[in-house]
């Protein structure tokens, strides 16, 4: 039990572990006995106070709490954002691998192990990523003692343990002379089916929430996460520099996601802001403006990549310009699912305009 | 299995002394959250979150009660706690399967099985759960479950002077709401309502096991006016991810079929 220091700059302090039980005369026994106290209570001199010209009560026809969140905010930091590219840019890899071992008479072999081997770090350091975020790491293997569908993040765990997995295999067995090599062949097609998965998955993830942004997506984040993965591939595929035919391929790929990655964030901006204060978050304050910043670096990588004759710096301007539209998009992600949780009223206004339980009733067949 | 349990927070009857706050410190042994000067009314706990498992709400209102006679100005106070929702948004998002359906039919968080993942905070539709920083886990209120397998009642409502807070069984607490409304109709407060009593009332969370009675909007007291468990939506995402998987699929096969061969 650890002891905290209550009024530091007092002549009389107090030593408590912010519950001010008597262990001698009580018992720690209760509920939530065991959580731990915050270490200061003075942690709120840090934040800074609101001063109100006018005491935020109720308005009329625009009712709110003292502008209090009516939500939590989201308690992921960089590591989840973070996450969500690797994780991407690892499925998108393998899906790209299993369409190369299609018909490959051997001159795509290099091209295959690469994105095998993209695989399967991608998938180590995801596995990290997902790991160091938990509140507690330890327990990470708790997300596979059960298998439940209702749970995104369940299935995500599963996915990506299963395209771990896979990659592993086709690494270590793909292209041997003996039985062994079909086996190999078969776990690189398999984790083109997982890496699906891990690629559009988080999109899910994140439309699955209460916070109103990301519920008024939830028919392009998937879409705009898998073509950013897409995307990223090719980036990073630029920034390797392949030549000949794993070239041609990979710019295709990545190309085709780049468009489509574009043509879904405009569509994201629609569909967010059928109620304007849901999609507010994407137009205004930081939110807005890194949001913006991925889709212009992701269009500049567009261009700069299909520009003819391309020369060794360009490639990896666009390779460079790709990657960061790519990880940015799913920073800004984050950052405007944090804002609109903050704002309670994009909760209200949205539920009031019917897409709250109203939609589900409003769409046959559900 | 026992009879659903669940809490009837009659919002007309509280007087705002927060000794349900205290008691469910107190009983679950909950530490401090800092001490917080907010500013807003007599509300310095602001929300519920992971070492606040009850709050009162203070309104602040420029209107007078309907039976109020003179002034332009009105409290309106109300206890707010976890719904226990009949389909609870936490329990459908937990990958561990730490949160639960108890046998008296509310959600409860092991605290013993929950790895912190911070799912359940996002997908809570009343922001009720959150983590706590300090170690890491997912905390809310637990319906006092240790109290009620001694067949005691919860904290909050022992502790409550008004029975503002009333506990019992959810059918027999949904009769007594009725005819309280209707008294209160009666009385001259029309505007009186049922907030998440069936699922009639709420379908998103097809009811709540605590739910309220309410004299103005849910906004007004911070709650959404008609909050959805998320997984009811999923479909169109999982659909969505079904389509683009698919698209990246074609454009990898597309890619190779016109970036392969010529050499």
């Amino acid at each position: 039990m650890s002891t905290t220091v209550r009024y530091k700059n007092s002549v009389e302090r107090v030593y408590t572990d912010g519950r001010d039980i008597d262990t001698e005369a009580g018992d720690l026994t209760g509920e939530a006995a065991d959580q731990r106290a915050s270490g200061s209570t003075d942690k709120h001199l840090k934040e800074q106070m609101q001063v109100w010209r006018q005491a935020p009560g109720p308005r009329t026809g625009d009712p709110a709490y003292y502008n209090v969140p009516m939500l939590n905010e989201p308690v992921w930091e960089w590591a989840i954002p973070t996450y969500y590219y690797v994780g991407g840019l690892t499925g998108a890899a393998l899906v790209l691998g299993a369409a190369s071992q299609m018909g490959d008479a051997g001159g795509r072999k290099e091209l295959i192990r690469r994105c095998h081997w993209i695989g399967l770090i991608g998938a180590g350091i995801s596995g990290g990523l997902l790991i160091y975020d938990l509140g507690v790491p330890s327990r990470f293997f708790n997300m596979l003692r059960v298998f439940r569908p209702t749970s995104v993040m369940n299935m995500g765990a599963w996915i990506l343990t299963g395209a771990g997995g896979t990659a592993f295999l086709a690494v270590v067995l793909r292209g041997r002379e003996n039985r062994f090599g079909a086996a190999g062949e078969i776990a690189g097609y398999l984790a083109g089916m997982f890496g699906a998965g891990l690629a559009t998955y988080t999109g899910v993830l994140t439309a699955n929430t209460a916070v109103p942004v990301w519920q008024a997506s939830r028919r392009v984040l998937p879409i705009l996460f898998g073509t950013s993965a897409m995307s990223s591939v090719g980036a990073l595929f630029e920034l390797l520099g392949g030549k000949g035919e794993e070239r041609r391929l990979t710019k295709i790929f990545g190309t085709a996601g780049q468009i489509a990655e574009f043509a879904a964030s405009v569509a994201m901006e629609k569909q967010a802001s059928v109620v304007p204060r849901v999609g507010r978050p994407l137009k205004k304050g930081l939110s807005g403006f890194v949001w913006r910043a991925a889709m212009t670096l992701t269009a500049a990588g567009l261009v700069l990549g299909l520009i003819p004759k391309p020369t060794r710096r360009r490639r990896l301007a666009a390779g460079i310009a790709g990657t960061l539209g790519s990880a940015l998009m799913r920073a800004s992600v984050e950052h405007i699912g944090t804002a609109s949780a903050r704002d309670a009223r994009a909760s209200f206004q949205q539920q009031r305009a019917g897409y709250g339980a109203a939609e589900i009733a409003r769409q046959p067949n559900q | 299995m026992a009879a659903s349990k669940g809490f009837f927070t009659d919002t007309t009857l509280c007087i705002g002394c927060k000794a349900c706050e205290v008691a469910c410190k107190q009983w679950n042994q909950l530490p401090d959250d800092g001490f917080l000067f907010s500013g807003m009314s007599y509300d310095n706990t602001v929300h519920l979150g992971g070492s606040t498992w009850r709050h009162v709400a203070f309104v602040e209102r420029p209107v007078p009660l309907n039976t109020q006679t003179d002034g332009a100005f009105s409290w309106l106070f109300s206890s707010d706690v976890c719904k226990h929702c009949a389909r609870a948004g936490c329990l459908e998002s937990c990958p561990t399967g730490a949160i639960i359906r108890t046998e008296f039919g509310s959600v409860y968080v092991q605290p013993d099985v929950c790895n912190g993942c911070g799912y359940c905070i996002v997908s809570c539709p009343f922001g009720v759960i959150n983590r706590r920083e300090e170690d890491g886990r997912a905390w809310k209120c637990t319906l006092c479950y240790d109290r009620l397998r001694d067949d005691l009642v919860p904290a909050c409502a022992k502790a409550c002077p008004t029975e503002s807070i009333q506990f019992g069984d959810l059918d027999e607490l949904r009769a007594h709401a009725k005819e309280r409304v209707e008294q209160l109709h009666e009385r001259g407060m029309p505007e009186a309502y049922l907030y998440g009593a069936s699922a009639d009332d709420q379908p998103g969370t097809e009811g709540l096991n605590a739910f309220f009675l309410l004299v103005d909007k849910p906004e007004v007291y911070n709650l959404p006016p008609d909050p959805v468990a998320p997984a009811k939506k999923v479909k169109d995402a999982w659909l969505a991810a079904g389509a683009a998987a698919a698209g990246m699929a074609l454009a990898a096969v597309g890619a190779v079929f016109f970036g392969g061969h010529r050499a």
